[in-house]
């Protein structure tokens, strides 16, 4: 499942991802954003794993956020666009 | 740690001959760490291209944007590199890269917005002394009335900020839309002629070979900031060889985003 978001003011995000039981899996956020340090990446995309399909944008964002080491930063990228991101993945690749 | 102005810092040119993709990532990564450790003064690179390249952004995902058949057909090297932003098609001569790496002082207390106009100020002003009208397009572009000419990406290691810059000299558009499959959207999302055939703002706005044009933004930056002419050190080429073999040439890392 396949899911992008233009954050306005921002870049690309971009999310695959696979549904196990009810919960997202194999989660992999990508785009042509910035993060620093570069590592911060793979923490969300752990952050993300094994939420719940049902998760709103909200929920996921604030998933996101609690998982990231402090001083991470983010640039034309955030937790609430990647949040869009992931809930399009799931509702476009459920409508397929 | 007080802000530093470019007037505070013994710039140095590094511009060599030509250099294979997965050397320039791994040149970044160690004129970086050098520069934060203090051992290199503060060094602007411009770099030429040892062959055709696709260059991904350190957070983009390989499959989604290179199309691996059709870069394998072109004889072109994928490589992802240290910094965030978007995929860039490089052929020799097609493009005018350079790299800044620069101590954080000279960024201190600025938006990520206000740094990469910052660390570019020198550039739109050499291509205005072109003839060229650009401008800072937020977040990491520089544009033009003839369009969009170059992308930008920062990345911050130790005491060290990475600027570097890929500017459109004159880009085989059919080619590049070939071999990147997010430049199919993004091209037609900024209204870019589908049907064009070359992507070369810096070419046709100037008029200007490609050496003149390096020449004369080398001579803007040692009239604004000071430049002196220098080499890689030895040890910094024979480091950058070794991280050339042992990451950036890996599946490992060209994959970490798969």
């Amino acid at each position: 499942m396949h899911g992008e978001y233009k954050m306005p003011g921002g870049k690309l995000v971009v999310v695959d991802l696979a549904l196990s039981d009810g919960c997202l899996a194999q989660v992999q956020v990508s785009g042509d954003f910035f993060l620093e340090p570069d590592d911060a990446l793979h923490a969300i995309d752990a952050a993300l794993e094994g939420q719940d399909a049902g998760a709103d944008e909200h929920m996921l964002a604030t998933a996101i956020r609690v998982q990231l080491a402090p001083g991470v930063m983010m640039y034309g990228v955030s937790p609430e666009a990647i949040a869009v991101a992931v809930r399009r993945a799931i509702d476009q690749g459920a409508a397929a | 740690m007080t802000r530093t102005l470019w007037r505070d810092h013994d710039w140095h040119l590094i511009h060599v001959d030509p250099q294979p993709p997965a050397l320039h990532m791994a040149l970044d990564e160690v004129l970086t760490h050098e520069v934060g450790t203090g051992r290199r003064p503060p060094t602007l690179r411009i770099w030429e291209w040892g062959g055709p390249a696709v260059v991904i952004g350190r957070f983009q995902s390989l499959r989604n944007e290179v199309d691996a058949e059709a870069a394998r057909r072109h004889g072109i090297e994928v490589v992802r590199r240290v910094s965030g932003g978007g995929a860039m098609f490089i052929e020799p001569g097609n493009t005018i890269t350079y790299s800044i790496y620069a101590p954080l002082s000279l960024i201190k207390g600025m938006s990520f917005q206000e740094a990469y106009a910052w660390m570019d100020a020198w550039t739109l002003e050499a291509l205005g002394e072109l003839g060229i009208k650009a401008w800072y397009q937020p977040l990491n572009d520089i544009t033009s009335e003839g369009g969009k000419i170059a992308g930008a990406a920062q990345a911050h290691r130790g005491g060290a900020v990475l600027h570097h810059v890929t500017m459109a000299y004159d880009i085989d558009a059919a080619k590049m839309l070939d071999v990147l499959r997010i430049g199919r959207e993004k091209l037609s999302d900024k209204g870019t002629q589908s049907a064009a055939k070359r992507v070369d703002p810096l070419r046709s706005q100037t008029g200007l070979p490609r050496d003149a044009i390096i020449d004369h933004m080398i001579a803007t930056f040692r009239r604004l900031h000071g430049l002196s002419d220098d080499a890689l050190r030895a040890y910094e080429l024979a480091q950058a060889q070794v991280l050339a073999g042992e990451k950036f040439t890996t599946p490992a890392w060209t994959g970490d985003v798969p």
